[in-house]
């Protein structure tokens, strides 16, 4: 192989590439806000309501996927749904006001414009991998909640002083579904839907924003909401939405979270002050009409949101990695990393490269990974050469190593 | 051409990079293989051995109780209980091998321990104590619970293992827990009494898999989590903000929570000084090993400092109540400043001293989810 042709491009990629994506921009004088507060005629144009609920549903269903005690397969199916089976109206959530919402989880998995629009066999095949995994943690895992858990058998697992809770493949289906809404609802929404043109200028959403033609009765128009929905999925449970870098990680167990988490790797510092800058120019050059700079600040986004999810993947690939190389594996642990790695690679295909119309890695290559994960007896056999050999095909797609993703 | 930028480039990035260490006796020096004889047959077996026989103690005291439970046979337990609780300070830092795989300490000592599922298990009478998910449920610390805490008085406490409808399940679940503990035990000292004593002795080399390497990160990773954070930090609140009385070692008996620490600390610092198990005599150990190196930190003996701290800490502790839920409630800034002696130890031991043995640390924090 040789070396020089393929070191030098990624060298020169990385050096050239900080100067294309920079939030300057250069034809305006738009400046970027400090904060994501728009208004007119003094009252907020901004609103994400449905995304805080959708945010706040899939955290409810999470958690009672290991409440062994009180969950059963109706209920957590209501939750993903929020509908009885056969489509009625269901008040599965403890918070009520999250019963009083008629929007759903179901409905946004898989549901972007760009991607699944006129993709629908794909669309439904994502959402209904989801039900499989509730249905296979009440099926499988309930029934052996105190069984030890072996290879082929279901039941309890120790990780550290944590006890996790496995199929006869080693996976926690609990961890696959949280982890793999990262990309399936989150991503997939903010960087295929919202920040789409074919959604920002669907109709005449233009022309509305260039008039100041609102939405409604609402204050605000068509365009400024898309923009702000997206917004919403990674910031729509902040303490402070306004502001949120400043708890960014702290806000969800989604995106937000993750985006904190890769902010905390030295390596990837100042990421979370970029998507937040994006957003807050993309918003504010949507109110100037300015929607060269919007689109700029989109693409800015859809490279960010992907690296973080990317670099998640490899993180969990490689510390489930180092745990299984120990002498006396703590198998458990191992599991943990990789349910959650499991859940971050399923999400790859929801990235998008910036100014292209496709992900970073498609269906196709993703499910050839989660083939290698799940072969045979799964977790049990799989081996560190496997690892690392998916966590060098993800890197190989990004800006970044399997050393600055893994530390 | 290309070879060229690539070289410069390297150059550049290497460059940064030069190594910069100050001459002195080199750590691969010193007869790492020493220490580990010392621990093994100086510290860690006649520790082990002297907690088996005690823990073989316990589980005659209960079976006894279980036989008669009286008052006396009661007291008796109880002593035992106390003594043996006080002998696994002294192994529950060698957490490696059979230790390691039995996940030994989860087994054996964490609290605060899970009353509920204690009285379920019991009055269900189908439990499976090799299940993770009841390690909170068993050990000293269950003990704790089935010897002091069941009721504000002896004779109500007695009653539930003589006239209560479980009574019988009862004696059953104390039993089971002393002989659980006394086999554990016994398959660990087993594995350092043959072939692992062996392995871990002549893994003498250094890296990340070297016996030393992996004893050293134990010793720290236990110093900081079940020493500092779990004796003192976590009840004090250090970490979750609001302090956390009944999260106290020994919280039922009440009283032993600082002779417990005490007897810990002694442990810790024994480890570090190659202190032969109860005696005084000492041999080679990481003391000596950093003596070796002549390693200073500000000017001062690194040993010289982490000795004063243990000592610092411990005259912190000897001030706070035996029972250290009545201190977190009555004053609590005395916890806190037993934590942070304790808290400058770790940087000590875990920075300084890793750094002059060339040990990298093999554990990080989780991220909690």
């Amino acid at each position: 192989m040789n070396f020089s042709k393929l070191l030098l491009p990624a060298l020169l990629a990385t050096t050239l590439f900080s100067c294309d994506l920079t939030n300057s921009a250069t034809d305006s004088s738009l400046e970027t806000p400090e904060t994501y507060e728009f208004n007119r005629d003094g009252e907020s144009s901004v609103s994400f309501t449905g995304q805080t609920a959708r945010i706040k549903m899939a955290t409810e269903l999470f958690g009672a996927m290991s409440d062994f005690d009180n969950s059963t397969e109706e209920l957590l199916l209501q939750m993903y749904r929020n509908q009885t089976a056969d489509g009625g109206d269901a008040d599965p959530y403890s918070d009520p006001a999250l019963n009083t919402e008629t929007k759903s989880v179901k409905s946004k998995v898989a549901a972007s414009t760009d991607y699944f629009s006129a993709n629908s066999a794909i669309s439904a095949e994502i959402k209904a991998q989801f039900e499989e995994w509730i249905s296979g943690q009440i099926n499988e895992v309930f029934p052996n909640e105190n069984q030890l858990a072996e290879q082929g058998v279901a039941g309890q697992i120790a990780d550290g002083s944590s006890t996790r809770y496995v199929n006869g493949k080693g996976f926690e289906y609990d961890q696959l579904l949280a982890k793999s809404l990262n990309g399936a609802l989150i991503a997939d929404q903010i960087l295929n839907n919202y920040l789409s043109t074919s959604v920002l200028d669907a109709g005449t959403n233009r022309t509305d924003n260039d008039n100041r033609v609102l939405d409604g009765e609402s204050n605000y128009t068509t365009m400024e909401h898309k923009w702000d929905e997206a917004y919403g999925y990674l910031y729509g449970t902040s303490q402070n939405p306004a502001n949120p870098t400043p708890t960014v990680g702290d806000d969800d167990i989604f995106v937000n979270k993750y985006l904190g988490s890769v902010e905390a790797d030295e390596d990837f510092a100042g990421i979370a002050q970029d998507v937040f800058d994006a957003f807050a120019l993309g918003r504010a050059a949507i109110v100037e009409g300015e929607y060269d700079i919007r689109d700029q600040q989109a693409q800015i986004i859809r490279e960010k949101i992907s690296t973080v999810i990317a670099v998640r993947a490899v993180y969990y690939l490689q510390s489930g990695k180092i745990i299984l190389e120990q002498e006396n594996p703590d198998y458990g642990a191992a599991f943990h990393d990789l349910s959650e790695g499991y859940g971050f690679v399923y999400s790859l295909q929801f990235t998008r490269v910036s100014n292209t119309e496709g992900p970073y890695l498609t269906k196709a290559e993703v499910d050839g990974f989660l083939a290698q994960l799940t072969e045979g007896d799964g977790l049990w056999e799989v081996s560190p050469e496997t690892l690392d050999q998916i966590s060098q095909d993800i890197a190989a797609n990004f800006d970044f190593t399997v050393e600055e993703a893994a530390n | 051409m290309k070879k060229a930028v690539l070289s410069l480039l390297a150059t550049l990035i290497l460059w940064g990079c030069t190594d910069s260490t100050p001459t002195g006796p080199d750590v691969d020096d010193f007869d790492r293989e020493a220490i580990l004889v010392n621990w093994a047959d100086n510290l860690i077996s006649p520790a082990l051995t002297h907690f088996a026989s005690l823990t073989e103690e316990l589980n005659t005291a209960a079976s006894t109780f279980s036989e008669d439970p009286t008052q006396q046979n009661l007291d008796a337990l109880r002593d035992e209980w106390l003594v043996s609780y006080k002998a696994w300070q002294h192994v529950s830092m060698f957490e490696m091998g059979e230790a390691m795989q039995l996940r030994y300490r989860d087994n054996l000592n964490i609290y605060p321990t899970d009353t509920v599922e204690i009285r379920n298990n019991i009055e269900e009478g189908s439990y499976n104590l090799e299940l993770p998910s009841l390690n909170n449920s068993q050990g000293f610390p269950a003990l704790d619970y089935l010897l002091y805490g069941l009721a504000d008085s002896d004779t109500d406490l007695l009653s539930f293992y003589t006239t209560d409808v479980h009574a019988d399940a009862y004696k059953a679940y104390l039993t089971d827990l002393t002989l659980r503990i006394d086999t554990l035990t016994d398959t660990v000292l087993e594995a350092w009494t043959t072939d692992f004593r062996n392995d871990f002795v002549s893994n003498s080399g250094n890296g990340a898999n070297s016996s030393l390497d992996m004893m050293v990160n134990d010793y720290i990773f236990y110093y900081e989590k079940a020493l500092r954070a779990g004796k003192i930090g976590i009840p004090a609140g250090v970490f979750s903000g609001s302090s956390l009385s009944s999260h106290v070692e020994g919280f039922y008996s009440g009283e032993f929570s600082k002779e417990l620490f005490l007897e810990s600390l002694d442990a810790a610092q024994n480890f570090f000084r190659g202190t032969h198990f109860a005696t005084n005599e000492t041999g080679e150990s990481l003391q000596s090993y950093l003596l070796f190196l002549d390693t200073m930190k500000d000017g001062e003996s690194l040993v010289s400092l982490i000795n004063n701290q243990f000592a610092l800490a411990r005259q912190e502790a000897e001030g706070l109540d035996n029972n250290f839920a009545n201190q977190v409630e009555t004053d609590n800034e005395k916890m806190f400043t037993t934590y942070d002696e304790l808290q400058k130890n770790v940087v000590y031991l875990k920075v300084d001293m890793l750094q002059a043995l060339n040990i990298n640390v093999d554990y990080v924090d989780s991220d909690g989810d």
